[in-house]
Formats: C-alpha cells, structure tokens, sequence
C-alpha cells in the first residue's frame, strides 16, 4: 500500500516532470524562432505575469470577472435547481417546459453574444446574461434526472413511515438528487467559465477575457501569454474547488468518474 | 397518502396519457411565447433592432435568397469538418496511446489536464496575433476545443477495455495488428464514439465563438462564416432579425450534427445502449 501523502507527493512530482520538460520545448522554440514578437521566451512572461501580480491589474481582473461569474452562476443554480427538480418530480412540470428547454438548448450562449451587443451594447450585463444562459441548463437538465433516478423503493418506505410530502422531498429525494446536481454543477461550471472569456473578449469594458483581448490589440504576445496563463489559473482553481465540493458533499461517489 | 387522493389523480392523469394531449401540453409554453411575441412585437417602433417574428422569417428568406446564408453556413461547416477531422484523430490515436500506455499518460496526463482547465478561447488573441483571423485560426480554435473532450474519453475508453480480452486474444496467437482491430479498438469504441459527438458540440460552440471574435478583432477584410455574419449584423447594419435567423441556422445545424453522430453510435455499436 502507497501512503495518501506518497500519492500527493507523486503526482506533483509527475506534474512539475511535464512542466518543466514543456517548459523547455518554450524556451528553445522561442530561442529558434528567435521572433520574442509572436514567441516570447518563458522568462519574460514569468515577468510579465509578476509585473501584472505587483501593479494589482490581475486582482483587479480576477475580482471583477469572478464577481460577474459568482452571480450569475448562483442565479442559475437558484433558478435551474428548483426547475428542474419540479420536472423530475411532476410528469405535467416536465411537459410543458420540455420542449422549450429542447429548442433552445442546441443555441450555445456564445450564439447570443451578437443579440445581446444590439441590446446591451458593451457591458456588465452582456457576460452575466451569457454565463447564465450557459449554465443554467446543466443545472435543470442534471436536477431533474437526479431527481428521477432516486430509489422508488426509498420513496415508498418513507411514505409507509408516514413522511409526508414536503418531509420526504426534503430527506429522500433531494439528498438522492445532490449526485447528478453536483455533476450539472461542475459542467455548469465549466460551461460558463468558458463563456466568460468570450463574452468578455467581445463585449465588456474589463475582467479577464477584455485583459487578454486588450493585449493583443497592443499586439503584445507577451501580455497575451502572461494573461492566459493566468486564466489557466483561474480555470484551474475553479475545477479543483468543484471537484473538492463534490467530494466533501457526496462523500459515497468517490472513486467513481462523474461528468467527464 | 390518502387512498381518495390517489383514486382522483389516476382519473386526472389518464386523458394525458393520450399521446395527442402530451404534445399539445408540451407545445403549449413554446407556442404561447411565440404569440406573445408577435403581440408584443406589434407594439415596438418599426426598426431592425427590434426583432419581432415576422422580421426573422424576412430575414431567413431574403439571406437565403441572396445565397449568404449557404455560403456562410458552408464556410464554417468546412472549417468545423477539418477542425474536427484533426481533433478526432489527433485526440483519439493521442487518448488511445494515453489509456493503453501508463508510462505516457505519466508525461502527457498533466499537460492534458493543465490545457484543459485554459479556456479553449483564451487563446484567440495569440492564434490571432499569429495566424491572423481567416480560416487557419478559426479552424486551430475550434480543433483545440473539440480535442480535449475526444482525449479524455478516448483515455477512458481504453482504460476499461476489459484486459482479459486482450490477454485471450494474445494466448490465442493474435498479432499486434488483429489485436488492435479485432479487440482494442472495438472495445473503445462506444467511449471513442461518445468523444467524437461531445467533439462535434464543442465545434460548433468554438466556430461561432472563434468567428465572432476574430470578427469584432478585423480591421477591413472579412473571413467569412455565420459567426462573423452575425457580427456583421450587428456591428455594421444593427439588424436584430439577421441575427436571430443566423442563430436559428447555427442551433439547427449543430442539431442536425449531433442527431446524426447519435444515429452512428447506435449503429455502429449496438452493444453499448444506455450510456
């Protein structure tokens, strides 16, 4: 048996492996290329990002663009849960939102950026409507299928207990949904973030994606770079806190693969 | 539960269970915003920002009519066609190699994985610094977002490839060649199949993505695409109607797609149904 901490220390160690070895390809491509316009070598990026870390513009970047992502995110699960939970639990509720959650859903929320440039113009509202659109549906298409695969025989001993309705929806079904709901919230999670950055890049005044936009219209690659390294960050840290909220709130699906 | 409850609900229910009542109660809510739609629309100012339904059928036919909506359409199917070709077998042969070969999904897994968590249209502004906007950077945009999902379930597929297979297969004297098309590879297939289709989603989600942006990025000549139509719609005419009936275009083609890989999946893998 390998210790947890072995585990840990191996894969930073397979990790940091990689990333020293694409660091290196960097490096000599750029050195080969010998063209720092289109293929900065690492170094100066590294003090490109430090240089955007010490003047604030990345906080600044990260509060703004996370604040707009936390919301509207929080909006979706508060409006998609709910939804969806109604159309796993009532065949009617199912119904009669299913075919519009159908037609719409094919339209990526990217699709509306030109829409909402007419309505909005460039925005705060513009992101915050696209990172609804995007994550709203996981949350309602997962809820509801979380909802209908809880155990009927759990529902039935609940009733023959004597649980009444709101006490059995409360303590059976939605605990039986928290599996599926937290898988439409990682994909969730995924899908708007990636929004995010598009609708930034196109259509705000500032935050994370207009930062790397705005780098390549000064046609500075080496702030382009240090910006996306940054977003990969960003992307990184959001994955991992999902994937840690996942583990700590259905402790019974570790191991098994969700939603990939 | 009492038992007069249940007894009600039964003769509530039953007349619904009439195919014929299901689809008037499902098509009810999308019918009834259409109408409130047309209504609401007759009340707005007659300008093109402003789409109301009768402006996008107008719009549909008279793009259709001027041929710009095929070609459009056909500009970026070509290019999410070539994307997806290269993410396909890139990702595939790469993710295959990956699940069959711990060694390499030791050096490979961490890029993989750190690539994946940077927001494919991060990269936009570089490829554009590089490639400039026309068909190359769309198509390395679109092949960057349709790789990742096809690696990750191409490392799964062969991953669960059951190993006694392969190890009957090898007593039984298969060569290396019969080993991989006889057992491995149509043991990853359904997974392998399931990569391509979430490809295809993601294809189309970064054409759009990837033809807006280097769109609102060029400074006079235009590199085509529904994408870039729409921003043209907005950015030089302002017509709402153009644009929704771009959108219609895009959600109904990137349906088309996948229905159509969803067919070749249960064809090609009868087998694997229920996933």
């Amino acid at each position: 048996m390998i210790s947890a901490q072995g585990i840990t220390r191996s894969i930073f160690f397979t990790y940091l492996r990689t990333m020293a070895l694409v660091v290196v390809i960097w490096w000599a491509a750029s050195a080969w290329l010998a063209r720092p316009y289109l293929l900065p070598a690492p170094e100066r990026v590294a003090a490109a990002a430090l240089k955007l870390l010490t003047t604030g513009k990345v906080t600044a970047a990260v509060a703004v663009s996370g604040q707009r992502l936390l919301l509207s995110y929080l909006l979706a699960a508060g409006i998609g849960i709910p939804l969806g939970v109604g159309m796993g639990l009532s065949r009617w509720v199912a119904d009669v939102f299913d075919w519009l959650v159908e037609m719409i859903r094919p339209i990526s929320g990217i699709a509306w950026i030109p829409v909402l440039l007419v309505v909005f113009g460039i925005s705060n509202a513009l992101p915050m409507a696209i990172i609804f659109y995007a994550a709203v549906f996981p949350f309602v298409l997962n809820s509801a299928s979380g909802v209908r695969h809880v155990d009927p025989r759990l529902t039935s001993a609940a009733k023959v207990l004597g649980a009444k309705r709101w006490r059995i929806l409360l303590t059976v079904i939605l605990p039986g949904a928290v599996p599926d709901i937290m898988t439409g919230a990682r994909v969730a999670a995924s899908n708007s973030w990636m929004a995010l950055i598009v609708a930034e890049l196109i259509g705000a005044p500032n935050g994370l994606g207009f930062s790397v936009g705005y780098a390549q219209e000064l046609g500075n690659a080496t702030l382009v770079l240090a910006w996306i390294v940054y977003i990969g960050v960003c992307g990184y840290v959001l994955d991992t806190t999902l994937h840690w909220l996942q583990g700590r709130l259905t402790p019974w699906r570790v191991g098994l693969k969700v939603g990939e | 539960m009492e038992p007069g409850t249940a007894v009600r609900r039964t003769i509530a229910i039953k007349p619904l269970d009439l195919a014929g009542a299901r689809v008037v109660v499902r098509a009810a809510l999308p019918l009834f915003l259409l109408v409130l739609w047309y209504v609401l629309s007759l009340g707005w100012p007659r300008s093109p920002r402003f789409a109301t339904p009768v402006g996008v059928l107008q719009a549909f036919i008279e793009l259709w009519a001027k041929g710009s909506l095929q070609t459009g359409a056909l500009v970026s199917i070509e290019r999410i066609l070539t994307a997806f070709v290269l993410a396909t077998v890139l990702g595939g042969s790469v993710g295959l190699l990956m699940g069959y070969w711990s060694a390499l999904d030791g050096w490979l897994g961490p890029l993989v994985h750190t690539l994946r968590s940077i927001a494919p249209y991060a990269w936009i502004p570089l490829v554009i610094l590089w490639l400039g906007i026309g068909d190359a950077a769309v198509i390395s945009i679109v092949a960057y977002a349709a790789f990742f999902p096809m690696t990750v379930n191409a490392i799964t597929g062969a991953r669960n490839i059951d190993r006694n297979l392969i190890d009957v297969a090898r007593v039984l004297g298969a060569s290396r060649l019969t080993l991989f098309g006889r057992v491995f590879f149509p043991a990853a297939l359904p997974s392998l199949l399931v990569g391509a289709r979430l490809a295809m989603g993601s294809a189309w989600i970064a054409v759009v993505a990837a033809e807006l942006a280097s769109g609102s990025r060029a400074t006079q000549s235009a590199s085509g695409g529904l994408g870039q139509m729409m921003y043209i719609f907005y950015a030089y005419s302002i017509n709402l109607n153009y644009i929704v009936a771009c959108i219609i275009t895009v959600g109904v083609l990137a349906l088309l797609s996948d229905r159509l890989l969803g067919a070749l999946y249960r064809r090609l893998t009868p087998w694997a149904r229920g996933t």
